[in-house]
């Protein structure tokens, strides 16, 4: 009750209202975009928030996440492409409702359901975070540290086929995470003789550099035409009846995705297509799924929007960004001096307060945006893509440039781009590298006070009980990978020398 | 069969050559506590060229257990049209670097004008008015948000006497 209370005023504040709703629209928009995931969305953002007041600039990245969310739904449906990651699951249905000739009633299903999952995401996360945050007080140096190896531990989980490569991504942050000035002694390490060097390399850099310019040149290299929109739909909203019918797939899809949102690595593409199952499991017609059920599209989008708030416990509680977004936003609260995690309640409550109430009108805004945008977004999907990168590629070289009036920063920022593009070709995985960037410091800083107010004796690790904790359920959730991908390993094999003997 | 993972490892392995060098190189300062500022960077560097060795011990295995006409197939489906895709991409990265310095001289109107104009044009739109438009019209929209609206100092060059 405290917490609602204290987001009321924000409610009346005009920066943050302005933030919500502009973040929002710009999100509904980049998420309709196909290639343009909402983590680029709010990258291309970021430049932007260094000239803004701390609070309107989290509002502004939150509200993108959340808008970029419903945008996803908007190609899946209309041309079965998913501008989103998390919108997959919405092609199964939303596309074959489109070929019915109700595209409108499944963009309001989307829309109407998208709405029903932030505000139990919203209501959740201001539920949850104060609590995991409340024992701030009692962090040391070691606790610091132990949390910075836990958040480096999500690494188990989000480095894709290859726990290996998900290694090496991470270290590559680590390491830029060490140019600058020491943290300790105050020299300096790998700036070469440059003094753009010495504040070290922002996070906001790479992050751009990986994400967008990355993306950028991906799609030169591919350069294939997507389908156009051809329809003009209007959205629909379901009728009682069928507002009746949704509940129990938009519980489940609230249920699943605030789970996966509050589990840093699992993200909102699973929590999709885990409550599509779900949903067709529980539906008095299964039957419908796959050809144009209206539950198919309630519970996956009920589902991604849910994670777009709950992702925000684990960072705002402990600081581990779980997903692409919440890196992009942790990028953010960086940019203005904030750092998440258990000071940050302490601290800057303001900016909490603020943060909940500027979600609160980004969700309204959503549905407002959402009937509004409609037409804008048909019109955005539907441009020649040459123009839209060029335009894109400008604002990213702008933005970066309006940040310290540098083009060193414009230059490690396209370096940043062309590791990314190699990356991708080379199937490594972007976030841990980003873990890495903006953990390395906390790890390191954390790791070598400890050691300086120990007098270098390595149990004070695990002499503190919060210290002691956090490497213990790091070490729990690297084994749980590591034995999942083991078992995983081992069943292929299985299954590839019994496809070896067969053809045999 | 050079895969991913072995031209991953590899480069791997390189990095972490070189950053462990540098950081050998580090002085320790008699004000540095006992790990000193060259510690961390020592261990990340050995991590990572273990981790470069580990990827490509895991290619070596995976390539001996495999038989000659799978290796064949998977190189040629690894790397079909890779090429192409990476001199594609390097076009635009050239476009985009080449900014860097014509800005200085140019100033920010114009270098940005002509910079959406190649690029539009080198992904593909034909040479038409449309290009020489949106590359003009994006510039000012830009120029109007960076400079006019949020009063960032962009570059100035050759049109600085008219103070654009």
């Amino acid at each position: 009750m405290d917490t609602i209370l204290a987001s009321l005023p924000y409610l009346l504040e005009p920066s943050i209202l302005i933030a919500a709703m502009i973040g929002v629209t710009w999100g509904i928009l980049g998420g309709a975009m196909p290639g343009i995931s909402p983590s680029i969305t709010m990258a291309l953002l970021l430049p932007f928030t260094y000239t803004m007041e701390p609070t309107a600039a989290i509002v502004l990245l939150a509200s993108t996440y959340i808008g970029a969310e419903y945008g996803g739904s908007v190609p899946a449906i209309l041309i079965r492409t998913p501008g989103t990651n998390a919108a997959a699951a919405t092609v199964l249905d939303g596309y074959e409702m489109n070929k019915q000739g109700k595209a409108g009633l499944a963009l309001g299903i989307s829309l109407y359901s998208g709405f029903i999952g932030s505000m139990i995401g919203l209501a959740l996360l201001m539920l949850l975070s104060k609590p995991l945050a409340g024992v701030a007080l009692a962090f040391t140096p070691p606790a610091y540290f132990a949390l910075g190896i836990l958040g480096l531990s999500v690494i188990a989980t989000l480095s894709g086929d290859s726990l290996v490569k998900g290694l090496i991504a991470a270290l590559l942050g680590l390491m830029v995470a060490t140019v600058g000035t020491d943290p300790v002694t105050g020299s300096n390490r790998f700036t070469f003789g440059s003094s753009d060097l010495l504040g070290g390399i922002e996070p906001v850099m790479i992050m751009v550099g990986l994400f967008a310019m990355s993306e950028l040149l991906a799609q030169a290299s591919k350069r294939d035409d997507i389908n156009k929109i051809r329809s003009r739909p209007k959205i629909e909203f379901p009728g009682r009846h069928l507002a009746k019918r949704l509940i129990r797939p938009q519980l489940l899809g609230a249920g699943i995705g605030s789970f996966e949102g509050v589990m840093p690595g699992a993200g909102g593409t699973i929590a999709s297509f885990m409550s599509y199952n779900e949903a067709r499991r529980w539906s008095s017609k299964p039957d419908e799924f796959g050809k144009g059920s209206p539950e198919g599209i309630a519970a996956p989008e009920t589902a991604n929007n849910a994670v777009a708030e709950t992702a925000l416990v684990p960072l705002l509680s402990f600081g581990i960004p779980g997903s692409n977004s919440t890196a992009i936003l942790l990028g953010g609260f960086l940019i203005h001096g904030l750092q998440p995690g258990p000071m940050l309640f302490q601290r800057s409550a303001d900016v909490i307060s603020g943060l909940y109430a500027g979600l609160f009108v980004a969700i309204v805004g959503m549905v407002v945006m959402g009937l509004a945008m409609l037409p804008i977004c048909i019109w955005m999907v539907n441009r020649p893509r040459p123009y839209l990168n060029a335009f894109i590629l400008a604002l990213i070289l702008s933005g970066i440039y309006s940040i310290h009036g540098s083009l060193f920063d414009v230059g490690i920022m396209l370096t940043a781009g062309l590791v990314g593009f190699f990356m991708r070709i080379l199937r490594f995985p972007f976030l841990p590298t980003v873990l890495g960037l903006v953990l390395g410091y906390l790890v390191e800083s954390n790791f070598r006070r400890s050691l300086v107010l120990s007098g270098d004796d390595y149990t004070v690790f695990t002499n503190d009980w919060i210290s002691l904790g956090l490497l213990t359920v790091a070490a729990l959730f690297i084994a749980g990978s590591i034995i999942k991908r083991a078992a995983a390993a081992w069943r292929r094999d299985e299954r590839a020398a019994f496809s070896e003997g067969s053809e045999g | 069969m050079i895969t991913r993972d072995a031209v991953g490892g590899l480069a791997a392995i390189g990095l972490g050559a070189c950053y462990l060098y540098f950081a050998s190189q580090m002085r320790a300062s008699s004000l540095a506590d006992s790990f000193g500022p060259q510690g961390m960077p020592l261990v990340y560097g050995w991590l990572m060229l273990g981790l470069g060795v580990v990827l490509v011990l895991q290619w070596l295995v995976a390539t001996s257990r495999s038989s000659s006409e799978t290796r064949q197939a998977a190189h040629a489906d690894a790397w079909r049209g890779q090429g192409r895709k990476i001199l594609r991409a390097g076009g635009l990265f050239g476009l985009a670097a080449a900014y860097l310095p014509i800005v200085q001289t140019l100033g920010y109107l114009p270098s940005m004008a002509l910079l959406t104009f190649a690029v539009a044009l080198y992904l593909g739109a034909p040479l038409t008015w449309r290009p020489v438009a949106i590359g003009i019209g994006g510039a000012i929209v830009l120029w109007l948000i960076f400079v006019q609206l949020l009063g960032v100092p962009m570059p100035r060059g050759i049109l600085s006497a008219f103070g654009l």
